[in-house]
């Protein structure tokens, strides 16, 4: 599924992303400015994959998409993925394209949005994640929504020359109907 | 993708067939195996499953096994290998054993031959697991063969009305190469050069 327009301040903004979005951020995603705790770097970057992957986006039922626009510009992704319908209970995840913007409180307010359409919309129960612990920003922006740590998990994998940690969270529903 | 033979001391693994689907398709319908907390894909028609085993076939990271004891199918396993990132991580989904086939150590024993063939076969680095945290039986098999408790998430799951716990857990190779190592292996070691 693709989200619906939720109006953030500061100009940030969660909308349904394009297909033409959708190729912008996976160029993005291909950067090494912006993989230091995201991807491989190395994929299925062609355009008709893009495609294809955009619209199992649309059609899935297990997954709400959006892009994250500062003012009129589409700096990156997030979406609520995994959602067990029975459980209420769901994975999120964030990238931000666009490193001249790390610290500026874009992600911050795009999980703030986010968390609060999973709950006041989905009626979730629960949202987890898993954030490099070396993250700093990402983690304290997931803190901020609600996130708390649950766990950790060592040498989950390996970049330039040092193991990296995964930080697991949970954020839950304040009030859970 | 869909797992070769792996041979435990009662158990085996290997490679599941449309023959095998009308049982998962029964157990995953029992509430004794609901209970024990992961099914494999929810009760179906046959046309589905035959669906399911010909996608999991073609999955690039997971993999699936049947379990025999003696021949006769008691149980299947799915495991998750690592993406390209943890290619030396795995996830172990789960294992489901037919309510009349347990109690008789073919689990534990099939969970030792998967981890053998994971460790000492593809030299995997570290396991992990997410189990219920009243699923006593499942943590305790994983516990006695190394796994350790990393995180807890509170009321994750939703089952007979009421939420539970869920822990996730993980196993190292340093874990198994000190506890299973000495016994367990997939193959002899190769005689001394010398002697080649």
């Amino acid at each position: 599924m693709l989200g619906p327009i939720l109006l953030g301040t500061a100009g940030v903004s969660l909308r349904p992303p394009t297909l033409a979005e959708a190729q912008l951020l996976q160029r993005m995603q291909t950067l090494p400015e912006t993989t230091r705790f995201w991807g491989p770097r190395y994929g299925e970057y062609t355009a008709a994959h893009v495609e294809e992957r955009f619209k199992r986006l649309v059609s899935g039922e297990s997954s709400v998409n959006w892009s994250i626009h500062l003012d009129q510009e589409a700096v990156g992704f997030t979406g609520i993925f995994h959602i067990d319908w029975i459980r209420r209970d769901a994975e999120t995840g964030i990238f931000i394209g666009r490193p001249d913007l790390y610290g500026k409180g874009v992600a911050t307010e795009a999980i703030r949005l986010r968390t609060a359409f999973a709950w006041r919309e989905l009626r979730l129960h629960r949202l987890h994640n898993w954030i490099g612990l070396a993250n700093r920003g990402s983690r304290r922006a997931n803190k901020r929504a609600g996130y708390t740590e649950i766990g950790r998990f060592e040498q989950a994998w390996f970049r330039s020359g040092e193991w990296v940690t995964e930080w697991l969270g949970e954020a839950r529903n304040p009030d859970p109907q | 993708m869909l797992g070769g033979v792996i041979r435990g001391k009662i158990a085996t693994l290997r490679v599941p067939t449309e023959a095998d689907l009308a049982d998962y398709s029964r157990w995953m319908a029992d509430p004794r195996v609901r209970r024990g907390g992961w099914v494999w894909h929810e009760p179906a028609m046959l046309a589905t499953w035959k669906e399911r085993l010909a996608e999991i076939a073609k999955d690039r990271q997971q993999v699936l096994w049947s379990v025999d004891e003696k021949e006769t199918l008691v149980g299947l396993c799915v495991v998750t290998m690592g993406d390209p990132e943890q290619s030396d991580a795995v996830s172990f989904d789960g294992l489901v054993i037919a309510p009349p086939a347990q109690r008789r150590g073919i689990g534990a024993d099939a969970v030792l031959a998967l981890h053998r063939y994971l460790f000492d076969y593809l030299h995997t680095r570290v396991a992990d697991a997410v189990v219920a945290a009243d699923a006593t039986a499942a943590l305790g098999l994983l516990e006695r063969l190394g796994y350790i408790r990393y995180a807890r998430g509170a009321n994750v799951r939703y089952r007979e009305g009421a939420r539970v716990d869920e822990l996730s857990l993980r196993f190292d190779r340093a874990t198994w190469d000190e506890r299973w190592a000495p016994s367990e292996r997939e193959y002899q070691r190769h005689a001394p050069e010398a002697a080649l």
